[in-house]
C-alpha cells in the first residue's frame, strides 16, 4: 500500500519536476552560450514572470492573462485524452472559437454582461461541432483522430484566413483583421497595464467543473471507462462510442471557449496569426501535467510565466533572446516524456542504496 | 475567357513544382515512416532545422549545393536522436514529435539572433542560390522541355526520391520488410525481421529527406532565413502523404498537387480578387475526403467478408444436415 501511494506521488511528481529541472539545466548550455550567467539569468526571468511591484504594474498578472487560454486548451486535450482520443484540434477549434465570438461581438446588439456571454456560448458551440467531425470519424470509421484534426486544423485556418481577408475584412491595413468587437461584448481587463480580466476565472471555473466531471459524474466516469479500458467499458455495458463522441464535443466547447476569451477579452477583435501555437502550447501542457485538469493549469501558469519571463526577464534584461523561454520549455516535454531514462536510473540507484543498507546485517547474522 | 486561359501557363506549372518540392520531400519522408508503422509529426521541424543548417553551411562552405547536402545530414542525425529516443527509452513518438517541432522553432532563431546578430531574418550576399541544371535531352523537346527542364538540383532529386522509394518498397526483400512491419509488427517479429532496424531506417531516411526539403527553401527558393519559414510546409507534407496512401508516387503526386494549389493561388492574388485561401482549401477538403473514403473501403471489405464467411458457414451446415 505504502509503495503503491509512493509510485503514484513519484509517477506525479518527481518525474515533472525532475524534468523541469533538466531542461532547465540543459538550458542553461544555451544561455552560457549566449554570453550570459545562467543563474542571474534565470533569476531574471522567474522574478519577472511571478512578481508583483504594484496592482497597477503586475507582471503576475500578464502571466495569467497569458495562461488563460493555454489552461483552457489544457483542458479541451485532457477531456479528449482521458476519452481516448488523442485529439490535436484544439487550435482549429479555438479558430473557429475566436472566429465566432469576434463576429457575434460587433455583428449583433446585445446589453453588455449578456453580449459576452451569448458570444461564449455560440464559440463553444461551434467548437463543440468541429470536435464532433473527428468523434464521429473515429468512432464511425476508424479515422485516425490525430491525422483528421491536422487537417481539419488546416481547413479551420484557412477559412478563417479567408473570412478576415474578405468578407469580414475590416479596412485595408498590412495585417487582415475583422471589425472590432463593441463595448459591450467586450470583458475588460480588472486591472490596468494587463488585459488580466475575468477570462481567467472562467478558466478555474472550467478546471473545476471537469474535475468534477470527470471523477464524480457516471458520464466523466464512461468517458474515462471507454478511454482507459475500451473493451471493459463494452463489457461493462457501457455505450463506450457515444461516451467518446461526448468526451470530443466537449473537447471541443473548451477549444472554442479559449478562443472567445482571447477575442473578447483580449483582441476584442479577429485578426491574422491569432492562434500562434495556442493550441500545441496547451496540449504540451496537458501532456505535462499529467493529463490532470489541476496539474495543467499549474504547468499552463508555469509556460506562461516562461514565456512571459523570457520575454520581459530574458530579452530586456539579460539580452538573451526570448526565444530560449519556448526551448525551456520543449526541452521539459521531452525530458517528462523520456520517463524512462530517470526511472532506469533511479531503479538502479535505488537497489543499489538497498544493497549497501543490506550489506551491515548480512555481516552481523554471519 | 482569355483570362483564364492566362493563368494555366507554364509559368504556373514550373512555380508550382517549384512550390510543390518541399512538399513532395517532406511527405515522401512522411510516407516511408508511416509504410515503417512510424507516426512521424515532426517533418515540420526537421523541415526547419534543414533550412537553418542549409544556409548556414551554404555559407561557411561557400557552395549551396554543399549546404543541401549538410541539411540533409543534420535531418538524418535528427531522425536518428528522434529514433534513439523512440526504441530506446519507449518514448511516446507524438509527444516526442510535438516537443522537437517547437525546440527547433524556437531555437533557430535563438541561435539566429545569439549569433547571426539580432535580426528576425538573416543572409548574406555571398550565398548563391542553387543552380538551374538543364536536363540534356528533354531540353530540346518543345513543351516538355520548358515543364520538365531547367530546375535546380533538389527538384530533380524529389523525383530520383519518389522513384528510389518505389523501387526500394516495392522490389526489395528490404522493402518488404518495411512494409511487413507497418503492416503488422507483431508478425514481423515473428518471423524475424529486425524491427527496429527498419524504424531507424525509415525515421533517418525521412530525416535526410526532410532537411534537403527545408534546405531547397532556404537556399533553392530564395537566399534567407526567417522565422518559422517553413510555414507549415511539413504539416502540409503529412497531409499529402495520407492523401496519397504512402505509395511513393501517389504521394509524389499529390504533393506536386498542393504545389500547384499554392501556385494558382498566389497567381489569383496577384491577377484577380479570387480569395487564394479558397483554392488552397481544395487539396485540404480532398485529404479529408480521402481519409473517409479509405476507412469506408476498409469498413466495407470488412463486411463483405463477413458476409462471405457468414454463407459458407451456413451451406456447409446445410450441407451438413443433409448428410
Amino acid at each position: 500500500m505504502k509503495s503503491r501511494l509512493r509510485s503514484r506521488l513519484f509517477d506525479q511528481l518527481v518525474i515533472p519536476v525532475l524534468a523541469i529541472l533538466s531542461g532547465l539545466v540543459l538550458a542553461s548550455v544555451f544561455v552560457w552560450m549566449a554570453g550570459t550567467n545562467p543563474l542571474t539569468a534565470y533569476a531574471d526571468m522567474f522574478s519577472t514572470a511571478f512578481s508583483c511591484e504594484a496592482f497597477e504594474r503586475c507582471d503576475l498578472f500578464t502571466t495569467l492573462q497569458l495562461a488563460t487560454p493555454l489552461m483552457l486548451t489544457g483542458l479541451s486535450a485532457v477531456v479528449a485524452f482521458r476519452s481516448g482520443l488523442f485529439s490535436l484540434g484544439q487550435e482549429g477549434q479555438l479558430m473557429l472559437g475566436g472566429m465566432m465570438a469576434a463576429w457575434l461581438g460587433y455583428a449583433i446588439q446585445l446589453p453588455p454582461v449578456i453580449h459576452p456571454l451569448f458570444a461564449m456560448a455560440a464559440a463553444m458551440l461551434i467548437g463543440g461541432l468541429y470536435g464532433l467531425i473527428p468523434g464521429i470519424l473515429k468512432v464511425k470509421l476508424g479515422v485516425n483522430e490525430i491525422i483528421s484534426t491536422i487537417v481539419l486544423n488546416n481547413i479551420a485556418n484557412l477559412f478563417v484566413t479567408y473570412l478576415i481577408n474578405f468578407p469580414l475584412r475590416a479596412d485595408q491595413s498590412t495585417t487582415a483583421h475583422s471589425h472590432p468587437i463593441l463595448d459591450s461584448a467586450r470583458m475588460l481587463p480588472l486591472a490596468p497595464g494587463s488585459k488580466f480580466g475575468i477570462g481567467f476565472f472562467i478558466a478555474i471555473l472550467a478546471m473545476l467543473v471537469v474535475t468534477l466531471y470527470l471523477w464524480r459524474t457516471s458520464p466523466g466516469y464512461e468517458e474515462r471507462m471507454s478511454g482507459q479500458a475500451p473493451f471493459f467499458a463494452r463489457y461493462g455495458g457501457v455505450p463506450h462510442q457515444g461516451a467518446a463522441i461526448r468526451g470530443m464535443f466537449l473537447s471541443g466547447m473548451l477549444g472554442g471557449l479559449a478562443g472567445a476569451i482571447q477575442a473578447l477579452g483580449v483582441h476584442y477583435r479577429m485578426l491574422s496569426g491569432f492562434s500562434g501555437g495556442l493550441g500545441f502550447d496547451g496540449l504540451t501542457a496537458a501532456i505535462l501535467g499529467q493529463v490532470h485538469p489541476v496539474g495543467t493549469t499549474v504547468v499552463a501558469i508555469f509556460f506562461a510565466g516562461l514565456r512571459q519571463g523570457a520575454q520581459v526577464g530574458l530579452q530586456f534584461t539579460s539580452r538573451v533572446p526570448r526565444e530560449l523561454g519556448g526551448g525551456i520549455i520543449a526541452l521539459m516535454i521531452l525530458f517528462v516524456a523520456a520517463d524512462q531514462i530517470y526511472r532506469a536510473n533511479l531503479d538502479r540507484l535505488s537497489s543499489l542504496w538497498n544493497r549497501l543498507r543490506r550489506r551491515p546485517a548480512v555481516r552481523e547474522a554471519a | 475567357m482569355e483570362g483564364l486561359g492566362d493563368l494555366f501557363t507554364t509559368d504556373l506549372f514550373r512555380s508550382g513544382v517549384r512550390l510543390g518540392t518541399p512538399i513532395i520531400l517532406a511527405a515522401l519522408g512522411g510516407g516511408l515512416c508511416h509504410q515503417a508503422g512510424v507516426l512521424n509529426l515532426a517533418l515540420e521541424g526537421k523541415m526547419l532545422l534543414g533550412s537553418f543548417v542549409g544556409i548556414l553551411a551554404a555559407f561557411y562552405l561557400g557552395s549551396s549545393t554543399l549546404g543541401a547536402v549538410v541539411a540533409g545530414l543534420a535531418g538524418g542525425v535528427m531522425g536518428a536522436i528522434f529514433a534513439f529516443l523512440y526504441l530506446r527509452y519507449q518514448v511516446n513518438l507524438i509527444i516526442l514529435a510535438i516537443a522537437i517541432n517547437l525546440f527547433i522553432a524556437e531555437m533557430t532563431v535563438f541561435f539566429m539572433r545569439t549569433f547571426l546578430g539580432d535580426v528576425g531574418t538573416w543572409s548574406d550576399p555571398s550565398i548563391q542560390q542553387l543552380p538551374d541544371i538543364p536536363l540534356p535531352i528533354i531540353d530540346r523537346i518543345p513543351v516538355l522541355g520548358q515543364m520538365l527542364s531547367g530546375y535546380n538540383i533538389v527538384v530533380y532529386f524529389s523525383w530520383a526520391a519518389a522513384l528510389a522509394m518505389y523501387f526500394v518498397l516495392f522490389h526489395t526483400r528490404f522493402g518488404r520488410h518495411v512494409r511487413a512491419v507497418g503492416e503488422n509488427q507483431q508478425a514481423a517479429e515473428a518471423v524475424g525481421i529486425n524491427v527496429p532496424r527498419v524504424k531507424v531506417f525509415a525515421l533517418v531516411i525521412s530525416g535526410v529527406l526532410c532537411g534537403i526539403g527545408g534546405a531547397f527553401l532556404s537556399v533553392g527558393h530564395l537566399t534567407l532565413f526567417t522565422r518559422n519559414m517553413t510555414n507549415g510546409r511539413g504539416w502540409i507534407g503529412l497531409t499529402a502523404a495520407l492523401f496519397g496512401q504512402n505509395h511513393p508516387f501517389a504521394v509524389f503526386f499529390a504533393g506536386g498537387f498542393f504545389g500547384l494549389a499554392d501556385a494558382f493561388a498566389v497567381r489569383l492574388q496577384t491577377t484577380t480578387d479570387v480569395p487564394p485561401s479558397l483554392v488552397q482549401f481544395i487539396p485540404q477538403v480532398l485529404a479529408l475526403l480521402a481519409l473517409i473514403l479509405v476507412a469506408l473501403r476498409v469498413q466495407v471489405r470488412v463486411a463483405l467478408a463477413r458476409r462471405a464467411f457468414r454463407r459458407r458457414a451456413q451451406r456447409e451446415i446445410a450441407a451438413q444436415e443433409a448428410l
